[in-house]
């Protein structure tokens, strides 16, 4: 395959973008040239799907140049986006459920289309073209994801796209509705259409893509055609970090069991179960979407799951709603702390007491002086930067609310802390602090179970591993013995020894 | 200066509503007779009552427009109920009523799964119908009086016009439920879950705080205190008819706008309240000696509703502007 | 029986109207006779056209995610100043202004909503008291009588007949239920056939891709309030001339019903779905029920009861079966 003849379509050079206390992109470089297919890989938080906002206009870069087709471009929305030629096919599908395939096909161009007739018309013949048969009546709440995809090719098509870029695209796709998307892919090459292909199935970068970029910290590793990489020096460039003292020692007083999951059973997992030890820190593992967050929020009662067993201690314990997990002795940092974790307006000592309400409580009376006294306490033990414990919650820094959240779960001292993506948004120092704090929690005879995108925040905090994919447990790994390829392979649904 | 707007604009409608007074009292000078201040403290009893209760709903994250109908149901029911039962029973009869109407209401909303302000909105909007044909239906349409009872219902008629000592007595009652609501919502447990459930349902639920029992605790005080409020409204004017809840609904809302509650639930206290409601009242007394007609005053009050949530937005869309 | 339950939630408006149907051909006798004769079809079809012009527009705003619940205070002001304007100009010019009230409301109620982002269902239903209390001060809280014959013809004269319910004679259509048809036809294409149209379903659908397509989301939504005011204020005129008064008493409850019947004909307030045939079948259904009821000779209160009981079912059903959609706690 000769890629150094085509000509360059997307060229772009030292992009930088930065999110409060989070640096995304670090300097990113990479050509995509006319007719080939790209992949880009690299694990959660690689900066991947942040460059491809970038490049479609929902985010704004900091610094850098973009050339798309000649063009340089600097800020501009999705909208202009799609008219330049470059589409974007997000995991999530941007499609209007409740309307049809046809209109959505052509969403907010009806009058262009010179009305029903026309867009249906025009849909058929994209559809046709791609080999999709789908009737473009249908509701597109009516179709699989495969399809959906489809209906989405079209509309790229629809704008003459020259680069289309598909993020995930074959998560939820049949091995047959897989083929049937390669061969639309290898079409679309064969018009001249560049596609950037974001996968973690190292199978399909193997299959059709020509050029493979490997991202990681926000950093490209690598390009190369793919003929000139392995498959262990893919994973090893999306891995390999050398690991500084970021991270204290692991505690190693792992005792007994101290809590049986078995049967987990809901619309994304299948028949999770594990068990979970005194004093251990347990890593859940898994790409996004793979279910992590649906496995400790089934545990936790957050969501209405029923059939599962659920014991401690020995006790088998029900858990239907989250203060029956509180009494059971669980507690959970939520993954999205603005949405599901703080009361914004509400003040700093209020948000550490609201789960221990009953701590400071006598006849159904508030004691004010407990509870500012639950205050002072942790924000004293958790190092909380703020003026008082009356301000409100909503003035403090991002990692400093983190850290109340975390001291109203102290406060109740649950034996089995269930912490989903404690450090997102935090600083450096305060991440440290977070994980002493964890290693406390597992020394003094508790257990923690910690999902995390980062992969080395789990893979040095955890004594045991849990690799979680597509709604099921596909490996279990001692972290600190196992290369974190191995885990990595399994992450992705691997599984094995390469 | 950022902050001194910020604070202006929390105390914009009380500017605007002293200003008034200020007017009235140069324009007016009746307005500092002590009548016209005794009218205005007379004024308190049935709205403060169901304004209190409404507070409740609001700062739990809801809204309860069904109250116009627990007060027609009450007032009739209650009445008519004295002779039967006695005075003490009926007031007791009366007041499970409006707790049970407004149970009702939390019944609903919590088994339909409602969790918005809007669909609580329509629910509550529906039962006040229901409430309402209830009186309607149950007084026949009559109107019961008084004196139309075989004697004179003495407790009735000191809670409309008794006093004790110096003050009278529809207002020691206001300033008791006063007391009582304040200290339950913050100085209880219940009462910080219900600020808690408006504040960030969601965080409240992942934390153990009982959501349902605040929604079904809201919604009962807010009956009860219809009911206290239709109690006081009919002893006041020695008639119960099935329309004397009318408006109330839209005054209560008002007065806990006005008073600095938000819509958007979790901060807010009724003392806050107590200041809208003497706002609206005082707004109604100064409309009315300037000689401004009693539809316009409706549309005076719909016009600063419209003006305190739009100002309520623009508040919660600025603070939140992390 | 999954099906049936489907059928129960997603077409509650057929299946109410032919469990009433049914009722009033079990009920039997004269109460059929009358029900189901022409003069009272042509009553029924009358008083629900009202309904439905209001409908029209609040179907527009449904669809795109919001409400309008001040359709009652524009419909009783303009109706009063639709008389009170004829004592100072020809009744030609005081109809447009009486509708161009609607449309200027219809505008403000755009800005706090669409601009401003307030909550729709509250900021409306203030506007529409504030209104409310307008039109009371309006007509002093008395019905204002019209005097003009060509005013109450605009609603009750008779095309293609003459109006006369004899044996055997057609009496044509009321000019009412004419204007009805024509809006409901002029509706039916805009929401179909025009970009505008299909825009409000995308916008109701998923704001966001909507506006990543380039449509024009906040100018859309405006103009759903600017005519969803414009009718309510050409109904409050309709009404007017229909009953040859205006009257402030008819703006409360009037908000919640068409509201209502327009989610009962299956526009959920969720937005991006329903339509035009939807509405009016829901309309439709509350003022066949109102029909039925009078024909049982069901005392009035038991019927605002029945009503009342009727409309919070229909929101709770609505919100049971959003609330199964979603599947989280």
């Amino acid at each position: 395959m000769d890629t150094a003849g085509s000509e360059i379509i997307l060229s772009i050079r030292e992009v930088t973008k930065s999110f409060p206390g989070v640096r995304a992109l670090n300097g990113v470089s990479i050509d995509v040239r006319r007719g080939m297919v790209h992949g880009v890989v690299g694990e959660n938080g690689a900066g991947k799907s942040t460059l491809m906002k970038i490049l479609s206009g929902v985010y704004k870069k900091d610094t850098g140049t973009i050339v798309f087709d000649g063009k340089t471009i600097d800020h501009t929305t999705p909208y202009e986006s799609m008219h330049r030629g470059l589409a974007i096919i997000y995991q999530e599908l941007n499609l209007v459920n409740s309307m049809s395939v046809g209109e959505n096909i052509f969403l907010g161009r009806f009058k262009e289309m010179k009305g029903m007739r026309g867009t249906h018309a025009k849909a058929r013949e994209l559809l046709d073209s791609i080999g999709c048969k789908v009737s473009t009546t249908k509701l597109v709440s009516e179709l699989s994801v495969s399809t959906k995809q489809m209906v989405e090719i079209s509309k790229a098509l629809s704008f003459q796209s020259k680069l289309i870029i598909m993020d995930e695209p074959s998560t939820s796709l049949t091995g047959e509705e897989m083929s049937l998307l390669v061969k639309i892919i290898h079409q679309l090459k064969a018009q001249g259409i560049s596609i950037i292909y974001i996968s973690h199935k190292l199978e399909e970068i193997f299959d059709f893509c020509d050029v493979v970029t490997v991202m990681r910290d926000g950093n490209v590793i690598d390009t190369k055609p793919r003929g000139e990489f392995t498959r262990d020096e893919l994973i090893t460039k999306m891995v390999g970090r050398t690991i500084e003292n970021e991270y204290p020692e692991r505690s190693r007083q792992v005792g007994e069991t101290l809590m049986e999951v078995k049967g987990i059973n809901t619309r994304k997992l299948h028949d999770v179960s594990f068990t979970l030890r005194k004093g251990e820190i347990l890593g859940l593992v898994g790409l996004v979407g793979a279910g992590r967050t649906e496995t400790v929020r089934a545990i936790f009662g957050a969501d209405r799951v029923r059939g599962h067993k659920v014991t401690i201690g020995g006790k088998p314990v029900t858990i239907h709603n989250p203060k029956q997990a509180k009494d059971a002795g669980l507690g959970l940092i939520p993954e999205d702390r603005k949405l599901q974790g703080l009361v914004l307006p509400f003040s700093v000592e209020q948000n550490i007491s609201m789960a221990s309400i009953d701590r400071f409580t006598r006849f159904g009376f508030l004691i004010k002086s407990l509870e500012k006294g639950i205050g002072a306490r942790h924000v004293k033990s958790l190092g909380i930067k703020t003026p008082n414990t009356k301000v409100a919650i909503k003035n403090l820094s991002g990692g400093n609310q983190q850290k109340c959240i975390v001291g109203r779960w102290m406060e109740i001292g649950p034996s089995i802390f269930i912490m989903d993506e404690p450090t997102k948004g935090i600083d450096v120092g305060a991440k440290y602090e977070i994980y002493l704090l964890m290693k406390e929690i597992a020394e003094k005879g508790g257990a923690v179970i910690l999902i995390s995108s980062e992969l080395p925040e789990v893979l040095n905090m955890s004594n045991r591993v849990l690799t979680i994919y597509d709604g099921r447990i596909t490996g279990e790994f001692d972290p600190e013995h196992i290369p974190a390829d191995v885990i990595m392979r399994a992450a992705l649904g691997l599984g094995g020894a390469s | 200066m950022n902050k001194v707007g910020f604070i202006l604009k929390d105390y914009l409608v009380l500017l605007m509503i002293l200003g008034l007074a200020l007017v009235t009292a140069i324009i007016q000078p009746k307005f500092m007779s002590p009548a016209n201040l005794n009218n205005i403290m007379r004024q308190f009893g049935p709205l403060i009552l169901v304004a209190l209760g409404m507070t409740f709903v609001i700062v739990g994250g809801f809204i309860d427009l069904s109250v116009a109908g627990t007060i027609n149901l009450v007032a009739v029911v209650t009445i008519t109920l004295i002779d039967p039962l006695g005075q003490v029973g009926a007031l007791v009869a009366g007041l499970v009523i409006g707790s049970i109407c407004g149970a009702i209401n939390a019944g609903l909303i919590l088994t339909s799964g409602a969790t918005t302000q809007a669909e609580a909105l329509f629910i509550t909007f529906g039962m006040s119908t229901v409430y309402s044909s209830l009186a309607l239906i149950y007084s026949g349409g009559s109107t019961f009086h008084f004196w139309d009872l075989k004697e004179m219902p003495n407790m009735f008629e000191a809670i409309g016009a008794g006093s004790v000592g110096p003050l009278s007595v529809s207002f020691v009652i206001f300033l008791g439920a006063l007391a009582l609501l304040w200290i339950f919502h913050t100085k209880m447990a219940a009462g910080r879950a219900i600020s808690l459930t408006g504040g960030n349902k969601t965080a409240a639920r992942l934390s153990g705080v009982p959501i349902e029992r605040s929604i079904v605790l809201i919604y009962t005080i807010a009956g009860f205190m219809a009911a206290l409020g239709a109690i006081v409204l009919f002893s006041r004017v020695t008639t119960a008819s099935p329309v004397i809840g009318a408006g109330f609904e839209t005054n209560a809302i008002l007065a806990v706008v006005v008073g600095g509650t938000t819509l958007k639930g979790g901060k807010g206290s009724v003392l806050r309240t107590v200041m809208g409601v003497l706002l609206v009242i005082l707004l109604n007394n100064c409309l009315n000696l300037l000689g401004v007609s009693s539809y316009m005053q409706w549309a005076a009050r719909g016009a600063i509703l419209v003006f305190a949530i739009w100002l309520d937005n623009r508040k919660e869309v600025q603070g939140n502007q992390l | 029986m999954n099906n049936l339950y489907r059928l129960f939630t997603q077409q509650k408006a057929i299946v109410a109207i032919a469990v009433i149907l049914l009722v009033m051909v079990a009920a039997g006798g004269d109460v059929s006779r009358i029900f189901f004769s022409s003069y009272n079809l042509l009553d029924m079809l009358d008083s629900s056209t009202i309904l439905v012009i209001l409908g029209l527009g609040v179907t527009l705003t449904v669809i795109a995610g919001g409400c309008d619940l001040s359709i009652g205070g524009i419909l009783v002001v303009s109706g009063i100043l639709s008389i009170q304007l004829q004592n100072f100009m020809p009744m030609p010019l005081a109809l447009v202004l009486a509708v161009l009230f609607g449309t200027l409301v219809g505008f403000f109620n755009g800005f706090l909503v669409v601009q401003q982002k307030t909550e729709p269902f509250i900021i409306t239903l203030g506007v529409g008291l504030l209104l409310t209390g307008v039109a009371q001060q309006l007509s002093d809280a008395h019905p204002v009588p019209a005097n003009n014959p060509d005013f109450m013809n605009i609603s009750n004269g008779y095309q293609f007949g003459d109006g006369q319910f004899t044996e055997g004679h057609f009496p044509g259509i009321p000019n009412l239920v004419i204007i009805m048809l024509i809006c409901f036809v002029f509706f039916a294409w805009l929401i179909r056939y025009t970009s505008f149209g299909r825009n409000l379903y995308a916008i109701g659908g998923d704001y966001d891709v909507a506006r990543y397509s380039g449509i024009n989301v906040v100018a859309n939504k405006w103009m759903t309030l600017v005519i969803s005011g414009t009718m309510a204020a050409l109904g409050g005129v309709l009404l007017s001339s229909k009953l040859n008064t205006g009257s402030a008493i008819y703006g409360d409850f009037t908000a919640l019903v068409v509201n209502c019947g327009v989610v009962v004909g299956g526009t959920s307030f969720a937005g991006g779905v329903g339509g035009i045939w939807q509405s009016v079948l829901g309309l439709l259904l509350f003022g066949l029920l109102d029909n039925a009821m009078n024909v049982l000779n069901i005392p009035s209160w038991y019927q605002m009861m029945l009503k009342g009981t009727v409309i919070v079912a229909i929101l709770w059903m609505d919100s049971y079966t959003q609330k199964r959609k979603r599947e989280l706690v």
